[in-house]
């Protein structure tokens, strides 16, 4: 029996970007094979454009780590037929060129189906794959403006267009969402024997958590305005400013048996607490002053103090952390083993983020290091696609295997 | 009797979901590709249903907003698992079920009876996942967490919201999601491994490690540059990049990296002599001279509605985007056409437009096929019809409180 649950899937991938590498990441940690096909012509987002940077871009190690590379030059007629043939013999192809790229290859779903009617095809687009927008260009940060997060991430009252920081967030759920979907296309499959495609849109994809929020709109008619960091059914909630610069502990009280303890461990340090603050209802009356009191207590300890003192009274509290904390302070991953150290042939060392979960039959792992450029071309030409020595040569000297 | 038809892929599969807000997207993913889930609520009702906002304000069970958004297609049976008659008939259902979905502390399961040893024990095949703050093992497992706790300790927090202010929380609970996918993930390639294996297993899947995942690449350039950012102001430096501009009614992206991009905005913008020069192209220029590049493309946007940017700026091929409101994003041409929106009708709510399926599988899609359960509303159908009791069981047990 296998030990990982997909082992036997191969997996090509045509991509740029994130979200689709992602896809084909996730997939790979439980056991596909992923082929990304590349090209010399110019490096993708990720490599960069300067060929002397390819292989040492730590971005690029954590999308594209335990996947082969093999370089092909998509616009000799050669080379696309070369990929069909490598898609003729492969389970999954995602993609997430711009609209038109694919269709252009030969490659969309209606030619797919042809050359592999077992295939799944997954099309990661910022937009989806149907729609008047199905063609715009989007990166990482426009995802979240269309769908709403961009301007509901704000302050209340804020008079800037959001506080969101800088960082793509919808490219990462995107990617697993979408390697989900995928593993249920592969159930659908070994169940009735056919392939299909995916239309897996990011933007779709991050609006999914915001439910809610829509809902406010076709269920209340209004219009939902950035809350900042307002609850209604915890108080104290939020950061809290600690002792050192910049530093803040999350806490968040929800029930009355917690506030007692949380009371006790203030009033150890000298800090009575008042009688408007006895009841649920009185503290989020009475936020703004509930947070000056629980400040005073918290600017006088490390955030890993506070975090500590309130999780050992069973109070949800966690630090904000900053990356370096991630390294050196976060206990938990230091235990569990989550910073993974990749040591690339050109590069060095690259650390990246573990698997984040177990599973006890067919778990998943961090199977390699990122590819060089072109590392498994002629691996993938002379054992996948059958090409001789010859033939190889050839294909180089022309290239198409570029 | 099930009256209705499922689609979608997983359809045929039975989800116990036992799970609190950590696992709330995960078994909506679940049944919205066809799964079969059914929420066990204690006989109060769920948290979730307890959380705003709700329809016209009105706290109520069956009003939450939250609540009707994350379980759609779902079952309810209210049943409490703590008391001796309420584990023997959740172990009942669980030889009926491929999948259970907890988020209670590490080891309260096995503390009511119902941990994982003791499952699999009725039920060989059955793939058990735990969704926790920090996973079943390491020094912080019975630590509590919420979202904001999750993000925070992932670094997204910290990067968040102006420098001298407090970090800001998102407006959708992103840790909680990323633990509720990777979860759903693990559940498919566990059930994918069943079909040939016929074997279950047991998953562990830790928010604060599905958290570390959101945050972009800090975690790579840290390790390698030693490069630690901070909570950054949109303006001034890096403009170009990530700073939205002000337009007629309300703000715009125009997100350049190609440097094909940058040329076309500036085709587009008419070659303003400021910014026509070779040197623009570069954007290390570009960063260093905010005050040229930043006013040139203001006062250009300015003239426009958001919309207008849009629609134009990608006809040029240029990444730009509206800043929408949530209203905004459902009135969207694109929403629209892609029938993202889907008409529900809930015997409290009534008819509203509810979030449709993702990701979508052309062959079999799932379907939002059903509201959001009321409150045990499919304790009949599934206590009597499906697990064989009958009305003086259900009697007893009620009386008992057990459901």
């Amino acid at each position: 029996m296998s030990k990982f649950a997909l082992e036997g899937i191969r997996v090509v991938e045509l991509t740029t970007g994130a979200a689709g590498p992602t896809v084909a990441r996730v997939l790979g940690e439980f056991g596909a094979e992923v082929i990304r096909c590349e090209t010399r012509l110019r490096g993708d987002g990720h490599r960069g454009e300067d060929p002397k940077l390819w292989n040492k871009k730590p971005d690029f190690m954590k999308l594209q780590r335990g996947k082969k590379s093999f370089t092909v030059n998509m616009q000799t007629p050669k080379g696309r037929e070369l990929v069909r043939e490598l898609v003729k013999k492969s389970d999954v192809l995602v993609e997430n060129f711009g609209l038109g790229i694919l269709e252009k290859w030969g490659l969309d779903w209606p030619q797919l189906k042809e050359i592999n009617p077992q295939i799944i095809l997954i099309r990661v687009k910022g937009m989806g794959r149907t729609g008047p927008h199905a063609a715009d260009l989007t990166y990482g940060p426009n995802v979240g403006n269309t769908m709403g997060s961009t301007y509901l991430w704000n302050y209340p009252n804020a008079t800037t267009a959001t506080a969101e920081p800088r960082t793509q967030h919808p490219d990462f759920m995107g990617g697993v969402t979408g390697a989900f979907g995928v593993v249920c296309a592969l159930i659908q499959r070994k169940k009735s024997g056919f392939g299909q495609w995916i239309d897996s849109a990011q933007q779709e994809i991050g609006a999914s958590i915001l439910g809610p929020k829509y809902l406010e709109y076709t269920v209340n008619k209004r219009e939902p305005k950035p809350e900042g960091n307002r609850s209604l059914i915890a108080a104290p909630y939020g950061p809290y400013q600690c002792k050192g610069d910049d530093r803040w502990c999350v806490i968040a009280v929800y029930t009355d048996d917690e506030w007692q303890r949380f009371g006790r461990l203030l009033e150890k340090s000298g800090l009575k607490a008042e009688e408007r603050f006895a009841t649920h209802l009185q503290r989020v009356r009475h936020k703004e002053e509930l947070d000056k009191w629980v400040t005073n207590w918290s600017l006088q300890h490390d955030p890993y103090e506070v975090m500590e003192a309130l999780q050992k009274i069973g109070i949800c509290a966690a630090v904000v952390q900053d990356v370096e904390d991630q390294f050196k302070r976060d206990k938990q991953y230091a235990a569990t083993g989550y910073l993974v150290r990749l040591n690339e042939p050109e590069a060095g060392e690259v650390v990246t983020e573990n698997v984040p979960m177990r599973m006890s039959e067919t778990p998943g792992k961090v199977r390699g290091l990122a590819p060089l450029m072109g590392e498994h071309t002629h691996e993938i030409a002379r054992n996948l696609l059958g090409l001789s020595d010859d033939e190889i040569r050839k294909l180089d000297e022309e290239k198409v295997l570029y | 009797m099930e009256t209705v038809t499922r689609t979608g892929p997983l359809s045929g599969y039975r989800v116990l979901d036992i799970a609190g807000p950590l696992g709330l997207h995960c078994t909506k993913l679940l049944a919205d590709m066809g799964a079969d889930v059914i929420k066990i609520e204690p006989p109060s009702g769920d948290e979730s249903r307890r959380t705003p906002p709700f329809k016209d304000d009105t706290p109520h069970p069956e009003k939450s907003l939250y609540f009707l958004h994350f379980n759609t297609n779902k079952r309810s049976i209210t049943l409490d698992v703590e008391k001796p008659d309420g584990r023997a008939v959740f172990l009942e259902l669980v030889r009926k079920a491929d999948v259970v979905l907890e988020t209670a502390r590490p080891g309260r399961m096995d503390e009511l009876g119902i941990g994982y040893p003791t499952l699999r024990a009725q039920n060989s095949g059955l793939v058990y996942t735990a969704i926790t703050p920090f996973g079943q093992t390491g020094p912080w497992r019975d630590y509590k967490a919420n979202d904001m706790a999750g993000i925070a300790l992932g670094n997204l927090l910290y990067l968040a919201g102006e420098p001298g202010e407090p970090p800001l929380q998102p407006p959708g609970e992103i840790a909680y999601g990323m633990a509720s996918t990777y979860g759903a993930f693990g559940i498919a390639v566990a059930l994918y491994h069943r079909l040939d294996s016929g074997k279950g297993q047991y998953i562990d899947v830790s928010m604060h490690e599905c958290a570390g995942h959101i945050a972009g690449y800090f975690i790579p350039n840290y390790g390698y540059t030693g490069e630690k950012p901070a909570r950054a102001s949109r303006k001034g430096e890096e403009t170009d990049l990530y700073d939205p501009y002000a337009t007629k009614n309300g703000y715009a992206r125009i997100f350049i990296i190609p440097v094909e991009l940058w040329r076309r905005l500036v085709d587009w913008m008419g070659c303003p002599p400021e910014i026509s020069g070779p040197e623009f192209e570069k954007m290390s220029y570009r960063r260093k001279h905010p005050d040229i590049v930043t006013k040139c493309i203001a006062e250009f946007c300015a003239k426009r509605t958001k919309e207008e940017l849009y629609d134009e700026g990608q006809k040029r091929r240029i990444a730009v985007t509206p800043i929408n409101t949530a209203g905004e994003f459902i009135e969207m041409e694109q929403t629209k056409a892609r029938g993202l929106f889907v008409d529900m009708e809930h015997p409290v709510i009534g008819k509203y437009k509810q979030f449709g399926v993702v990701p979508r599988l052309m062959e079999t899609p799932g379907s939002i096929y059903r509201p959001a359960p009321l409150l045990g509303e499919h304790n009949k159908e599934i206590y009597v019809d499906e697990l064989g009791m009958n009305n003086d069981d259900l009697v007893a047990l009620r009386a008992e409180g057990v459901i």
